[in-house]
């Protein structure tokens, strides 16, 4: 779709970037770290996080043609590329959240745009408004059980899903990209209170935060 | 104090591991495995408390959650104490600390309990209601010493020092008590590979298997339970509660479960060496199909005096004989309806005391439990009942005689017989409370003698609560339950379970009995206590029937039958029976009242969960919110969002009061240069080609020339014509629009768009994203900005090529950003939106370049200042759902000739909407330049008039401007705009009234040439 503004919103020198955790991390003299610890925390700051929207069918063409990967067109979705580096999420009918690394988001765009012309379809980088938070260790579930009402179990959230629920008092984005990890994605605004809450409940299994 | 009544073995108590604890202040004995009910029991502690409205001496009845009297208040300290807790459901830790929660000064020496004895006669029901009903103000009086005679437990004062959470769940099999149904159904089901979650009250597991004289496959039934046990343990997909009472059952099969997890263990968490651990834990569960084995509540018997300590009902006497090593005393008269509570006498004789009599209420009992009786030498007395129990600080003997249950009156001679003990059953109750919280009513079952639950969807039931009473029933109606609740989940059936084989017990036929005659009658006979924790005895509820209280409802009502945390438990089913024979009609007739969550009382801890403190609510903060803390920001709470309010300066040592900090903040970017913190604006991106036409739906104004490049203003009604939002919304291509909306209102905005696009114009082809987090947005504005930003940005600053209401994008200290000419303080104005993870460098440069300028950030109040001397609106703080954009005197942002009828329309061409006499907005100028009027305060335009007076507005904005050098206001004001220059008055609650001249709402630079400099 034509007559929309692209714009590179990343500039050439990013060492001097926040992330949405910042403020958390140095609010605390020392990060938590457990001899034993049942849960591990850690943020993956600085992704490239693109919202896709548009119908399955002409996105799946362009996300083929573009990143290699088919679009996951069942409900709850998650696919990784190889390298795990990329993903693609479904959130609704006609929405898809796209992960690749840090820099990568801004040529995808375009990439993208090019590759679906004329059709309808949007896509909005939201790189800046989110983060990716990664949970392990043998409690996590039970971490996630404190925190969220859908269930958990992996006979019902096996690797390779994905869904948007409600976190506590936030809204977030729950994935299982793989066996022993979760991955949650915060709002940058919330991103104070997720963390404090999973640090919360996680105390009694003893927690690590790994920068 | 040795413990008198402890067996010198036996019980499941680990007579090797002591534990000491406190109760009324003396000090006792017990053992790990006790309750505190049982550790009482064992140091001949009879009295625990005193009743709540006749403080009659009351001792422990039962052995779990129906205990009625045993109602302590635990906890050493302060900020452990903990009400309302049954000392039966109390594991016994070493140092625990209880106390009586009734008496006064003490429960031996009650004063309350003289007016109970010489006043018990006059304390009918509705006594309180009757006899203090007037002056009707002096009830709070009346009321603090009645609660002070009466007492309920208290809430500690400080802080609980422990925390609380909780646990959602999902399963297919959610078993609610681990007896034996309960233990059968959980195997049968879990074998199937379903998800169970198996719970239960208790301290263990096992139920009335615990203290069972039956054997299975030859062994103890303990045996079985552990090999149960250990079976659902090892598998991954059970899940084991126990200490876990399930106390709410709720539509769709959500069941509220709450474990203690440390209250068995000591005071706090911290006591018990797990800091870290929850106290409490409230379980949320959505299972696929409930299987209910709550089992069943022993009737006691209604005679006369039956709540003096040493009566008891009799199961409970098994228990404590066979579960706790204790016996409740010496000599032992059971009164009895059925078979079953032959075991508390067999029991008793067993442990090596005295069986004085069995006195059954039928004429012939016959099963395998009364011959034993016989057999063991019992004197069994047949055809009669205890009509009354004698004793005064406890049983000292039963009255005895043959009754006639037809008639309701006893026959022949009265016999006493000596004794200390009185165990009493009329027969079993299913526990149907959680069945009734789904609001289904119990049926009558008249076979049983009981109720038992109506029919819940997704719920099924196993065991005593479904009336399988007798252990091989009990096993293989659990096992059955269990797998039908796999299978109807999806599972495919297990095959049988191997069962362990019972020797099955013959059981005479129970006899309907309840209230016990009694030679006096009326009001003369001694209390018969129906309901001992509220008080309610046999002749309440018939005098309630006389008053004409009918429906078992009123009933309850009427006396406080089943009220509270004992909701009914042991009593209700007595009550009815009896409310049933004064009406002269049937049980079911009758029916039940309505039980409710909870099944016992819960902890508010556990309720409120780890949501409290900083995470009762998010804190929300922007990309910049480091910063701020560390200038000093005072923080004003938007929505969820902390913004800056204020940034007050220290000067020698001293802090900045807010009204000089506001002063200068204002007068920094009236005649230098501000800078404002404007993230939390919300923003939505929106794209497609036909964006601009959706936009031209939702807001009241024009969009369809907005070029890109552009930015223009906007207001959004409902669909009722009043302002529900504004903001800017800017063009960014020709199919593509940034929306800004209220801080507060940026989610329903979003949800708003949504709903219009998918319920009303899926047509349109348009898509919103919400980008609020994403960018951070800085207003750099006063007179001094160009300046400022001419050094940190290449983008253009011409004031011709960079206009009012355009933006640009390129580059601001280095990073990119779009950077908008809007102006919400009425100076020139630049707001920068830059990718968040980068505003905080942008912010800091700007802060380096700003130094010769006098860059002074300023918060939420300065803004407010500032942009009402500009007159611009806050949606919710000058409008409130019922203003109009005609009352805000904005018809230039209305397109009543746009071609498409967008939201609101029609609704502002209603008569009401239209009328002249509407409340508008106006500037309002105190007469006196040092009076802030009050926000709120109303308007009147007769200071003379009597109260009520004619109200004719309100004030919704006020501020000092320190440029005025003035209070001043925005109102609204019915005809507002008619009344340019009149004056109006203010009186306010002080008495004071003040004056105000009525003006235009622009208090500065009407024309508007400031932001164009």
């Amino acid at each position: 779709m034509s007559d929309v503004q692209e714009f590179q919103t990343r500039p050439t020198d990013t060492s001097k970037a926040e992330s949405p955790l910042e403020w958390s991390l140095h609010e605390q003299k020392s990060l938590p770290h457990a001899s034993n610890p049942g849960v591990t925390l850690s943020e993956k700051p600085f992704l490239g996080q693109l919202i896709v929207r548009g119908g399955a069918i002409v996105l799946d063409e362009a996300v083929r043609e573009v990143m290699d990967m088919a679009l996951p067109a069942k409900p709850h979705a998650l696919v990784s590329d190889d390298s795990g580096e990329r993903s693609i999420q479904w959130l609704s009918p006609d929405e898809w959240l796209v992960i690749v690394p840090g820099g990568e988001e801004f040529e995808l765009e375009q990439k993208l745009r090019k590759s679906l012309g004329q059709s309808h379809f949007s896509i909005v980088n939201v790189s800046g408004g989110q983060t990716v938070l990664s949970l392990k260790g043998n409690r996590a579930r039970e971490v996630l059980m404190k925190s969220i009402s859908y269930d958990v179990h992996p006979q019902a959230f096996p690797v390779g899903k994905g869904v948007s629920t409600v976190f506590a008092k936030a809204t977030i984005i729950l994935r299982r990209p793989e066996e022993n990890g979760w991955e949650l994605v915060i709002r940058r605004s919330f991103a104070d209170y997720c963390y404090r809450w999973l640090l919360d409940a996680s105390r009694e299994y003893g927690v690590s935060v790994v920068r | 104090m040795t413990q008198t009544n402890r067996l010198s073995a036996g019980g499941r108590i680990d007579r090797s591991h002591g534990l000491e604890f406190t109760f009324n202040g003396q000090r006792y004995q017990g053992f790990a495995g006790d309750t505190l009910a049982s550790a009482l029991l064992a140091n001949g502690v009879d009295i625990i408390n005193r009743s709540f409205k006749y403080s009659r001496a009351r001792g422990i009845v039962a052995a779990g959650a129906e205990e009625p009297n045993a109602v302590v208040q635990l906890g050493a300290r302060e900020e452990t104490q903990v009400p309302n807790v049954r000392a039966t459901q109390q594991g016994l830790y070493d140092g625990l600390v209880a106390r009586s929660t009734n008496g006064w000064p003490n429960v031996q020496r009650d004063v309350m309990s003289w007016v109970g004895k010489l006043g018990g006669n006059f304390m009918p029901p509705g006594f309180y209601y009757k006899t203090f009903m007037s002056p009707a103000s002096m009830w709070m009086t009346y009321e603090k010493y009645i609660r002070m005679g009466a007492g309920l437990g208290r809430a500690p004062t400080v802080a609980d020092p422990d925390i609380y959470d909780h646990m959602h769940h999902h399963c297919d099999v959610m078993v609610i008590g681990a007896g034996a149904a309960g233990l059968a159904a959980a195997l049968s089901a879990a074998r199937s590979g379903a998800r169970v979650i198996l719970c239960d009250e208790q301290e263990e597991m096992g139920g009335s298997l615990l203290d069972s004289r039956d054997t299975l496959d030859g062994v103890s039934a303990v045996r079985w339970i552990e090999q149960t046990l250990n079976e659902l343990a090892s598998m991954e997909t059970v899940t084991l509660l126990p200490r876990t009472t399930a106390n709410g059952y709720h539509d769709h099969n959500f069941v509220t479960l709450h474990e203690r997890r440390t209250e068995h263990l000591a005071d706090t968490a911290s006591d018990a060496g797990f800091p870290d651990m929850p106290r409490a834990r409230l379980h949320r569960v959505r299972a696929t199909r409930v299987v209910l084995a709550t089992g069943t509540h022993e009737r006691p018997l209604v005679y006369a005096n039956n709540d003096l300590p040493g009566n008891m009902v009799a199961g409970a006497v098994s228990t404590y004989i066979r579960r706790y090593g204790v016996i409740p005393g010496n000599s032992l008269v059971l009164t009895t309806s059925n078979d079953h509570a032959y075991r508390a006498a067999l029991d008793w004789q067993e442990a090596g005391r005295k069986v004085v009599a069995i006195v059954d209420a039928r004429a012939n009992p016959d099963g395998d439990l009364v011959r034993q009786a016989c057999d063991s030498g019992i004197r069994v007395i047949t055809g009669s009942a205890v009509i009354e129990a004698k004793g005064t600080q406890r049983v000292s003997g039963a009255r005895v005689s043959a009754v006639d249950l037809d008639h309701f009156v006893i026959t022949g001679r009265i016999e006493d017989l000596e004794c200390d003990t009185i165990a009493s059953s009329g027969g079993y109750s299913p526990v149907v409370h959680l069945s009734s919280h789904t609001g289904t009513r119990p049926q009558w079952d008249e076979n049983l003698l009981g109720f038992v639950p109506g029919e819940v969807k997704g719920m099924l039931m196993a065991g005593g609560v479904a009336g399988h009473y007798g252990l091989d029933n009990t096993l293989s109606d659990g096992a059955r339950a269990g797998r039908q609740a796999a299978i109807d989940s999806g599972f495919d059936e297990a095959g049988e379970l191997n069962l362990p084989t019972v020797k099955a017990r013959r059981d005479g036929p129970a006899c309907a009995i309840y209230q016990v005659p009694h030679e006096k009658k009326g009001l003369r006979v001694p209390k018969q206590f129906v309901d001992m924790q509220n008080d309610v005895t046999a002749s309440a509820i018939e005098l309630a029937t006389r008053e004409g209280f009918e429906s078992i409802e009123h009933v309850k009502r009427y006396t406080a039958l089943g009220f509270g945390t004992d909701q009914g438990k042991l009593g209700n089913i007595n009550g009815m029976a009896i409310a049933a024979r004064c009406l002269g009609r049937s049980i079911p007739e009758v029916g039940t009242t309505v039980f409710r969550p909870n099944y016992t009382p819960i902890t508010f801890g556990a309720i409120v969960g780890r949501h409290c403190d900083e995470l009762f609510d998010p804190k929300r903060y922007t990309a910049l919110h480091q910063w701020h803390v560390e200038y000093g920001a005072e923080f004003e709470d938007v929505g969820q969002w902390k913004r800056p309010w204020y940034f007050p300066r220290n000067a020698n040592g001293k802090k900045e009061s807010m009204h000089d900090a506001v002063a200068r903040e204002c007068l920094a970017v009236r005649q230098g240069v501000g800078i404002l913190d404007a993230s939390t604006l919300g923003k939505i991106d929106i794209q497609g080609p036909d964006a601009r036409e959706f936009l031209g739906r939702v807001y009241t104004n024009k969009w369809a020339k907005l070029a890109p490049g552009r930015v223009r203003y906007g207001l959004m009604c409902k669909d009722d014509g009043m302002l529900m939002d504004d903001g800017t919304t800017s063009c960014l291509g020709d199919n593509h629009f940034l929306m800004t909306t209220t801080t507060g209102g940026a989610a329903s905005v979003l949800e708003w768009l949504e709903v219009w696009h998918q319920t009303e114009w899926p047509e349109l082809q348009v898509y919103f994203n919400s980008v609020t987090d994403h960018w951070a947005t800085m207003t750099v504005t006063g007179p001094e900005a160009r300046k400022l930003m001419s050094e940190v940005t290449d983008i253009d600053l011409d004031r011709e090529q960079f206009k009012f209401m355009d933006w640009k994008e390129g580059n601001v200290a280095g990073v990119p950003a779009r950077v908008f000419r809007i102006s919400f303080t009425g100076e020139l104005a630049y707001e920068i939106n830059v990718q968040a993870n980068y505003a905080m460098q942008v912010w800091k440069t700007l802060f380096e370049h700003g130094e010769k300028y006098d860059l002074t950030p300023y918060g939420t109040e300065t803004m407010h200042v500032l942009r009402a001397e500009k007159g611009l609106i806050i949606v919710g703080q000058d409008t409130d759902g019922s203003v109009t954009p005609e009352d805000l005197g904005m018809h230039w942002a209305i397109g009543y000739d746009k071609p498409f009828h967008w939201i609101g329309k029609r609704a502002l061409s209603r008569p009401d909407t239209m009328r002249g006499d509407r409340k508008q907005l106006v500037g309002l100028k105190p007469k006196d330049a040092n009076v802030v009027l009050e926000e709120g305060a109303q308007i009147v335009l007769d200071p003379n008039q009597a109260i009520p007076m004619s109200m004719v507005g309100h004030v919704t904005s006020s501020y000092y401007s320190p440029v005025l050098e003035s209070g001043f206001a925005l109102a609204v004001l019915k005809e507002g705009r008619e009344r340019m220059g009149q004056t109006v008055y203010l009186p306010m609650s002080d008495g004071k009234t003040h004056e105000a001249e009525v003006v235009s709402t622009v208090f500065i630079d009407p024309k508007g040439e400031r932001q164009n400099v």
